[in-house]
């Protein structure tokens, strides 16, 4: 009697099993097969793409393509310009959010409830609303095509989510460290940076690819304040490859390949760290 | 102890550099918004005061209707198939133990880490109507369901918002997915031995456990719904006709089309206030405590 039903819910299991399964492949597939279809198209010629070969692998590797896409067109620049913004954005944001979240969560000053909530505010507002007086601001200031004008609006927006996480986070690590810091005579500022900062660094590795992602990927405030070529951050940049290649996808596949690559590369190589940086997020918020 | 935490000097150098920048450049602007949105102004001079004529006359324009429609559109869109299907995906990579689970984390999370702009002229070459991918599918499979599929007044909106959804779906599996496994797993041996299947099991124990993770997933899914503008300007252009129109694209094209900053700033202030309701009636619908294991 009970063999049999554990052999019932076993089957149950199984079952449920390949119906996951199923689903997984099936999604995957959605997923993944228009980033390899983009990959082929690159390296194909219009008859292949249109007529004879749409859906599978090229059949001759015209590398020619890449090479168009790399003389004529300015991706390497686009490329170069998205990582500097990036990175100097990551590295700012985590900066000056780390020394706020510390005050307003540490240290005793008139204030500072007022202070992290105002700041707080910049979650819920929507960075394209802004976009008319940033527009007027950075040209007030004269500061459109640098990578300034990128770089101080992504700070300040990413700011509130970050001092929030970090805010969290402190409040979790025990009080004693610094009591012990402050006995042996260390100042508040090598307390900060010797015992505080490393112990914050699980919220800071999720940061720096919450906002990574986020400055990397921004297009409406690329597209108001960035009007100059050598400025172009990639998503401004590849924008215009639709109307000069319309006809010819091959070297548009190939320009988007070659942006998306490194990218890809580096996910593909971080994903855990990545996975483990989600998990961290996610308990940290809030 | 005292003296150590209120050092002025450390306090004024931690919170001034955050609190200018975040005055500066947020919320100058926000306030300018709101006043600014009360004028008639081309950027360049003063402004002449209208007053609630800006409101007025957005409360007549159609392409408004339109723009909170598709706002409403896109958010619904992004929640069901973001939250709905990153859920069964997340369930289902959560049961099969195997090594392919990871496998199936990079290959949905592909799409978040490509260029958005990417996104968007790959979407439209599969979109083609003459050589696109999608027909040609149909074309082989002999389905007569070949479209122009961008062109289309009423579906327009929902094509456009498919690829958003499909873009960011990784990034809401992954957090669900890490919102489960955080889960202590003797829960669901509890549930085993008790002899729940793992469906129920999921529905009785993990989705309320996940209830912080839903939070955020559903503001970052409604208010990205709310404030979409890229995947329109890069794929329809807000068209056909302003069929494809947000709140955001109408604000961009009445200001840096129009040169009407004025009108611009008063849908700017809607979108404001509509992103301010949302996340304030997700805040109050889902629970704030915390769950302690």
């Amino acid at each position: 009697m009970e063999r049999a039903v554990n052999s019932k819910t076993k089957n149950k299991l199984k079952f449920s099993n390949i119906f996951y399964r199923i689903c997984l492949w099936a999604y995957a597939i959605l997923s993944f097969y228009p980033i390899v279809w983009m990959i082929f198209y690159s390296f194909k010629n219009n008859d292949e793409i249109f007529v004879s070969n749409p859906f599978g692998p090229p059949t001759t590797l015209r590398l020619e393509n890449y090479f168009k896409a790399l003389t004529q067109y300015n991706v390497p620049k686009y490329f170069l310009n998205s990582v500097v913004v990036s990175i100097c954005t990551v590295a700012l944001t985590i900066l000056l959010a780390t020394m706020f979240a510390y005050a307003t969560a540490r240290m005793k000053w008139k204030g500072q409830n007022v202070a992290r909530i105002f700041v707080s505010i910049g979650m819920f507002i929507p960075v394209q609303s802004i976009l008319i007086p940033l527009a007027i601001l950075v040209r007030d200031l004269n500061l459109s095509n640098r990578y300034l004008s990128l770089i101080v609006p992504y700070t300040a927006f990413n700011l509130a989510f970050s001092s929030m996480v970090l805010y969290g986070f402190l409040r979790s690590i025990p009080i004693e460290l610094e009591e012990a810091a402050c006995i042996d005579g260390a100042g508040i500022f090598t307390t900060f940076s010797k015992i505080i900062v490393p112990n914050l660094k699980p919220a800071i590795s999720t940061l720096i690819i919450f906002t990574f992602l986020q400055a990397w990927n921004e297009f409406p405030i690329a597209l108001i304040l960035i009007t100059e070529e050598s400025m172009k951050t990639l998503p401004l940049g590849l924008l215009f490859f639709q109307g000069q290649f319309t006809t010819d996808w091959g070297a548009m596949g190939a320009a988007m390949a070659i942006a998306s690559l490194p990218t890809v590369i580096m996910y593909v190589f971080f994903s855990n760290q990545v996975e483990k940086a989600l998990t961290i997020g996610g308990a940290v918020k809030g | 102890m005292q003296k150590f935490f209120s050092n002025k000097k450390a306090i004024a150098i931690f919170v001034l550099p955050s609190l200018i920048l975040f005055i500066v450049v947020v919320f100058y602007p926000l306030i300018q918004i709101f006043i600014k949105s009360f004028y008639e102004w081309n950027g360049l001079s003063k402004g002449t005061f209208i007053a609630l004529e800006n409101y007025t006359r957005l409360f007549e324009d159609s392409t408004f209707e339109t723009s909170i429609k598709n706002g409403l559109i896109f958010a619904t869109f992004l929640t069901i198939y973001q939250i709905g299907l990153g859920t069964i995906l997340a369930f289902a990579a959560s049961n099969i133990k195997t090594k392919t689970g990871g496998f199936f984390r990079i290959v949905y999370f592909l799409p978040v880490v490509l260029s958005v702009t990417v996104v968007c002229q790959l979407w439209l070459s599969v979109f083609n109507a003459e050589y696109g991918l999608l027909n040609k599918l149909f074309e082989i499979l002999g389905i007569d369901f070949s479209q122009d599929w961008l062109s289309d007044r009423n579906n327009a909106i929902f094509v456009v918002a498919f690829v958003n959804a499909w873009q960011y779906l990784g990034y809401q599996f992954a957090l669900i997915l890490a919102g489960i496994k955080s889960i202590p797993t003797h829960y669901y041996e509890a549930a085993q031995i008790d002899g729940a299947s793992p469906l129920q099991a999921h529905l009785k124990i993990t989705i309320p456990m996940l209830a912080e993770t839903y939070r955020f997933c559903l503001v970052l899914a409604i208010t990205g719904g709310l404030n979409a503008f890229t995947q329109m300007f890069i794929m329809t252009n807000g068209g056909p006709g302003t069929s494809t129109y947000t709140l955001t694209y109408m604000m961009y094209s009445s200001a840096f089309r129009a040169g009407e900053y004025g009108y611009g700033m008063a849908s700017a202030s809607f979108l404001v206030i509509q992103c301010l309701i949302a996340t304030i009636v997700i805040n109050k619908l889902i629970a704030r405590e915390r769950i302690v294991y």
